[in-house]
């Protein structure tokens, strides 16, 4: 049934212009996988009459299930394309075959990790849009990751259906919408532009946008129509396309296109009157059976259909016809093939994003010629759990060179440093794959510019690598992958029975590896837990945790767990003083909120411990309004060197200062990571050291004497600075029509939210609305929002910020308190926090 | 109770004298410090009689010398060798707790005191539990509470026949260092929890050992299948058994109080955190090892074994003896980034909370560093069971390893050692390479980096004593430094007595 042969693509391969690397992306539900299935169908892996059903994509049980993607999966099609259909291409080409190697991603914002992992080896990406709710949250958030990546965009207006039967619209209000879809995007695509790729909005006149419908398995662009039509009314195919969108009006009676409506009731606009009115009365004619009219003006189009098929009645004779009509595979991949760049072209300008080293170095250039002759820049993007359990497949791209089975490769980590052996192997890689459908194809070598997956590296990948030749030591790696989310919620894990400790330690090891977003860690009081994006994602984790990475040993999981950071809300009210054990040495010291935004700086790396001072001086002077000279006494930032809070040296003409510094910088990294209050991390408290008093004997201001000194002075200083808790809070996108609203303000009112955008989307009944939740209170929320409008609200939670919690932790009876008294229980620590008499000591 | 019969005054005496010991010293407790005195009086006074006995005549052989030793260096429980060598002792009446840790040198005698117990108030807790249980139950007990055992078994004997109730034995108090190491040499499976495959054939029996305390059980039973019921109180020697039999379910019956207490949640906190300092010992790229005794047999083989560990694992590693550790001591190291404290097992499990780096024992250790080696939930305190353990072979493993502290897989040192050994010309151009390195000299923010061994630690840290100012290179003039002991030095003697 398959149409091609592995023998067959491989050739391809070597024709770097005939390839098209692209993943498919959108929010969602939006109808990514369904499309998907048209284009497999094409290349004849499923039967043409199951496309847009069988969601081929979609390979693990739970995806089909729950009828969401939640892993992106790559699939290499091979196409034939005719003479005729290739006419117009300017570009260069080897003959009429291509390669198509397709990423379908998940469009939940829990797994948008899977996007960036991607984006990161395709070059384009056709972007879906839902023509009935239009663009959504998440399909800007991954507009931006693509175009962030430098990764060219093409449009699809998806579920058309829905206009024909669902909404009824008439023509002039389907444009409308679908233009005000189109210029949604754009909007965002100008925000993103960038340079070197030039223009990439989407015009449908340019064949750039595509009209489909993926259940159905049709799709056209204007350019189907405006061939169509360009020998009917004599002019070219370009100059017909224009006609077919924008102010162009066409008035049947006379015969005459004007760029106004001339108000007689036969002018439409072109679009309406060529593309979507035939469409429309296809459509009607097959629903309602009119056969007797349907053959005709099919004869009139063009297609033939096969006899048993003329047998069909209904919806599925319509999706029959208009399969053969518009196949969606022909438009969609004209409009790859045309519009999205070969590996060879993307390479040229993406080389800057993705190599690390010079960029006139031998690899930068391999990488911008896409040189299958130079040396093997290859990166691997995500590790997919093979059939045989607890091995991995290595995903990527091959930029440069050729990867071949047998080859001894160099693999270099994310933390690799060139010139230094830090996270670096020499290994030989088992076997080089080509996926083709649910198979895998071994393929001898795999040239540039295509994807591949790799055996027998898995143990030496931990989840994203750049691979080259043995012997080329002077590469450097491609830049890592940024991610968009951060893991929030967290669970603790322990198992049923002790002994399968190994196993649970295992299966921890191996879902990290399996996913880039996910973190395992353990906790101070021992516990395993496992952070991630979101409550789906969390779900889906503990279920690959059990099922496939633990042979099914059976886990408990605690309730979601949340981190929360200390910080404070003033000065402190005075000079803490705290003596070291030997009471010879004596600290003073001060605490302070950070300025508004310099969290965040830091947190971004705009301001860190290893800046040149004088720039951090100059943006710490003229953003946040410090004192230049005090901006070069920053000691250090902390927890772990980088963390968003510092100590910063105030006193004047103390003796032996420098001396202690070490064990002060030593003490603050502690306290910093385990505050005073609950042992969470703090932030956005700078420290400010006033004054210091030493024995005059370096034995008795050791290390020891200063280190826990240090650390108490610090806890005095944030205990008498009124110490807050910070929450994390979620940034809330919810679509939803008029009536559910009612439903969700008071879901978000009961959980700590509050709305503060509300927003008709024009020419729709639907809403968006943003709000900030805690993300405490998020455990649940979809359900409950769900359940209280009737399903027809949908949330996506992104964490947004830390918000400081008003209550006082000090106080007795404040929610904070019995925060802070819950997180301590969890962790076994004394249940009242420890006094500030403690701490301080007097004179 | 009165003194002799607490103190056990005739045995002690009996023990001297039938050894024929002139030098003994006596260890005793801070609490028990104040019987000191009378406990040497009625000793003299018992020798002097027992000297009678043998001799026939009045002051014909020397007298026995008694020395007293209080505040040991280390816990309280062990025998201190080294103090009682200061004194040239033959042997050590030890007073007080004990841990019953074999000695390396000389004899010892252990007196663990007699705490009161109300014997049928506890047989009928005992009783009640073993009906409600339906699961044989073995009775352990704080030493001093030893006395009391035969007169429960009897009581309980009458009281309850259903089920089948087990009690442990008391270990012989003398201790010879010979015996201890004949011991461990020739019973090398006489361990806690790897006896459940019924090693010890010749008795077709398991036996087990722990604080003193030893019993057996039928071949074909493990630990597992009984109730443990501990009679005494919730220090040390408990939380020893606790964390030894952790999957055993235990019950602790308070004589003081007269109360079961099986809430344990606490203890089972402990043991998770244990695991989470395993994890964090995993990380650790400089060790240090806290000699925490100088008298259990088998320390020195162990301190040893710990270094050999460490450096096949690649990490450095630092000895330092230094007392019992508190944080301001340890902190003294902050390179260190974890510390193994070798002790006997009963203050080995010191809660580090408070500390700058993790204290662990020898066996976390043991599964930290040793590569392969995973927790499965047993536990060993006691390091003469370690020992005995075979040292597990360091076997390469070619995955990168995964640090739960971290949440990733991270890479460790050993790794690039095994690749290839540099030749000499390549060694030198990467140190050069390394020390032409431009650093920001001005930079006056600290970024503490990973450091291998305390000398590379020593490098980053921003301050490395004096400064030297090379365009001022003329020597200061001498001064006279103060002489004399930190509690006052000389000069200041002279201006108090002026």
């Amino acid at each position: 049934m398959v149409k091609f042969t592995a023998e067959e693509l491989r050739k391809i391969m070597d024709y770097k212009h005939n390839i098209r690397n692209m993943s498919v992306i959108a929010h969602v539900d939006h109808g990514k996988s369904t499309l998907t299935d048209s284009l497999v169908a094409a290349a004849g892996i499923i039967a043409q009459e199951v496309a847009g059903d069988v969601r081929m994509t979609d390979t693990r049980a739970d995806e089909a299930e729950r009828g969401i993607t939640i892993k992106s999966t790559g699939i290499s099609l091979y196409y034939e394309m005719s003479d005729e259909s290739l006419r117009n291409f300017k570009g260069e080409r080897n003959g009429n075959e291509y390669l198509i190697n397709l990423i379908d991603s998940p469009g939940h914002v829990d797994f948008s990790s899977e996007v960036t992992a991607a984006l990161r080896i395709t070059d384009g990406a056709l972007v879906v849009v839902d023509c009935v709710e239009g663009v959504c949250v998440q399909t800007e958030t991954v507009l931006r990751q693509a175009l962030g990546e430098r990764i060219r965009p093409v449009l699809t207006v998806n579920k058309m259906d829905r206009c024909f039967l669902e909404l009824q619209v008439d023509g002039e209000e389907a444009y409308q919408t679908f233009q005000r879809v189109i210029e949604n995007a754009n909007v965002i695509m100008a925000t993103y532009e960038d340079p070197l790729l030039g223009d990439v909005q989407v015009y449908p006149e340019k064949g750039t946008v595509a009209f489909s419908a993926g259940l159905h398995g049709w799709a056209f662009t204007l350019t189907n129509f405006a061939k169509m039509y360009a020998s009917k009314f004599g002019v070219d195919e370009t100059k017909m396309m224009e006609r077919l969108w924008g102010e162009n009006f066409f008035d049947p009676a006379t015969k005459k296109w004007t760029t106004k409506n001339t108000g007689t009731a036969s002018c439409k606009r072109g679009f309406v009157q060529f593309c979507y009115e035939p469409i429309k009365q296809i459509i009607n004619t097959c629903m309602n059976d009119q056969k007797d009219k349907l053959w005709p003006m099919l004869q009139k189009l063009g297609v033939t259909m096969k006899s048993d098929e003329k047998d069909l009645m209904g919806k599925a004779l319509m999706k029959r016809v208009m399969q053969t009509w518009l196949p969606a595979s022909t438009a969609l991949l004209e409009m790859m093939i045309y519009h999205l760049p070969s590996p060879s072209t993307a390479q040229r300008y993406r080389v800057e994003n993705l190599y690390e080293g010079p960029l006139d170095d031998a690899y930068a250039n391999a990488i911008r010629n896409c040189d299958p002759e130079g040396p093997l820049m290859l990166y691997v993007s995500k590790m997919i759990p093979a059939s045989d359990k607890g091995r991995f497949f290595a995903f990527g791209r091959v930029f440069a060179g050729k990867v071949s089975t047998g080859m001894k490769v160099r693999i270099m980590g994310p933390n690799y440093v060139p010139g230094e052996k830090k996270d670096l192997y020499v290994k030989n890689i088992q076997r080089t794959v080509i996926w083709m459908g649910k198979r895998q194809e071994t393929v001898e070598d795999v040239p540039c510019g295509n994807t591949v997956a790799m055996v027998g590296l898995d143990q030496f990948i931990t989840k994203n690598a750049t691979l080259t030749n043995e012997k080329e030591v002077d590469a450097h790696p491609i830049r890592a992958m940024k991610f968009s989310v951060s893991p929030v919620v967290r669970v603790a894990v322990q198992c049923k029975v002790a002994s399968d400790l190994p196993k649970l330690v295992e299966g921890l090891k191996r879902l990290a590896k399996s996913d880039p977003m996910v973190v395992c860690s353990i906790e101070e009081s021992g516990e395993h837990i496992i952070a991630g994006a979101g409550e789906l994602h969390l779900e889906i984790c503990l279920k690959d945790l059990q099922d496939d990475f633990m042979g099914g040993a059976e886990i408990i999981k605690s309730d979601p767990v949340v981190s929360f950071r200390e910080t404070v809300l003033e000065k402190s009210c005075r000079t803490v003083m705290s003596k070291s054990p030997n009471k010879h040495n004596r600290l003073y010291m001060e605490a302070r909120p950070m300025e508004e935004g310099l969290a965040e700086a830091i947190d971004e790396g705009r301001i860190g411990p290893r800046d040149d001072p004088k720039v951090r001086s100059k943006i710490l002077a003229e953003e946040f309004g410090w004192d230049k000279d005090l901006a070069k006494k920053i000691w250090c930032f902390g927890p772990e060197t980088t963390g968003p809070n510092m100590v910063v040296d105030m006193c004047k003409g103390v003796q032996y200062l420098n001396e202690i510094k070490d064990s002060v910088v030593a003490g603050f990294q502690w306290a910093s990571k385990e505050g005073a209050l609950a042992e969470e991390n703090m932030r956005g408290i700078c420290f400010e050291v006033c004054d210091v008093v030493l024995h005059a004997d370096a034995i008795h201001r050791g290390g020891g004497q200063v280190i826990p000194t240090a650390r108490r002075v610090i806890y005095a200083s944030q205990l008498t600075a009124k110490p807050r808790l910070l929450e994390p809070v979620y940034l809330v996108e919810i679509q939803a029509p008029e009536q559910a609203l009612g439903g969700i303000y008071s879901v978000l009112n009961q959980k700590r939210g509050h709305v503060f955008e509300e927003m008709q989307r024009p020419g729709t009944p639907l809403y968006n609305i943003k709000a900030y939740l805690p993300v405490v209170e998020s455990f649940g929320f979809s359900g409950t929002l769900r359940a209280a409008t009737s399903g027809q609200a949908f949330p996506q939670c992104v964490f947004d910020h830390w918000d400081m919690m008003s209550s006082d932790p000090l106080e007795t009876g404040t929610q904070a308190h019995q925060l802070v008294l819950d997180i301590r229980k969890r962790k076994g620590l004394k249940e009242q926090m420890t006094p500030l008499s403690e701490f301080e000591d007097k004179l | 109770m009165d003194l002799e019969s607490t103190y056990e005054i005739d045995r002690v005496a009996g023990f001297i004298s039938a050894r024929a010991f002139r030098r003994v010293a006596l260890q005793f407790p801070d609490e028990l410090l104040k019987d000191s005195t009378r406990i040497v009086a009625a000793l003299h006074e018992k020798l002097r009689f027992f000297n009678q006995l043998h001799t026939g005549s009045n002051g014909d052989a020397k007298d026995v010398r008694l020395y007293v030793m209080a505040d040991t260096m280390y816990g309280n429980c062990c025998v201190d060798e080294v103090g009682a060598s200061h004194a040239n002792a033959d042997c050590v009446i030890h007073y007080g707790h004990t841990c019953f840790s074999p000695t390396s040198t000389l004899p010892a005698f252990l007196v663990v005191g007699k705490a009161s117990l109300n014997v049928p108030l506890c047989a009928q807790k005992l009783c009640e539990y073993t009906i409600k249980a339906g699961k044989p139950i073995l009775v352990l007990y704080g030493l001093e509470y030893a006395h009391a055992i035969t007169e429960i078994k009897a009581s309980v004997g009458t009281q309850c026949f259903k089920l089948e109730v087990r009690y442990a034995d008391i270990m012989s108090p003398v201790i010879t260092p010979s015996e201890t190491f004949s011991s461990m040499n020739g019973e090398p499976e006489l361990c806690d929890a790897q006896c459940a495959n019924g090693c010890s054939t010749e008795e077709n029996n398991a036996s087990y050992r722990i604080g003193g305390l030893t019993w057996s059980l039928p071949v074909g039973h493990r630990m597992e299948d009984y109730l443990l019921f501990y009679v005494g109180s919730d220090d040390s020697a408990f939380a020893n058994i606790l964390m030894t039999y952790n999957t055993c379910e235990i019950v602790r019956y308070d004589a003081s109080e007269d109360l079961l207490v099986n809430e344990f949640s606490q203890q089972k906190r402990i043991l998770k955190r244990r695991y989470f300092l395993i994890e964090k010992a995993k990380d650790a790229s400089i060790i240090g090892i806290l000699v925490g005794t100088l008298g259990v047999a088998g320390y020195l083989h162990m301190i040893h074994q710990m270094k050999d560990l460490i450096t096949r694992a690649g990490k450095k590693a630092y000895t330092f003896v230094m007392g019992r550790p508190n944080p301001a001591k340890l902190a003294n190291f902050p390179e260190c980034d974890v510390f193994i404290y070798v002790s006997c097992a009963q203050t080995a499990l010191l809660d580090s909370k408070e500390f700058l780096a993790p204290v662990i024992t020898p066996f976390e250790a043991m599964i930290a560093f040793g590569r392969g080696s995973e927790w499965t939930g047993a536990y060993v305190t006691e390091f003469r069971d370690l020992i005995t353990s075979s040292p597990m072979e360091a076997k390469s493993q070619s995955e990168a390893r995964f640090s739960f502290i971290q949440g990733g897989y991270v890479e460790d040192v050993e790794q690039q050692e095994v690749e290839e050994v540099e030749d000499g010309v390549t060694a030198l151009v990467n140190i050069t390479e390394k020390a032409l390195r431009v650093r920001d000299k001005d930079s006056q923010t600290l970024i503490p980096g990973t450091a291998k061994s305390g000398a590379e630690y020593f490098a980053t840290r921003s301050y490395h004593g004096l400064d030297i100012h090379p365009e001022n290179n003329f020597p200061e003039p001498f001064l006279i430094g103060k002489s004399g002991r930190a509690s006052g030095y000389k000069n200041e003697t002279t201006e108090k007595s002026l």
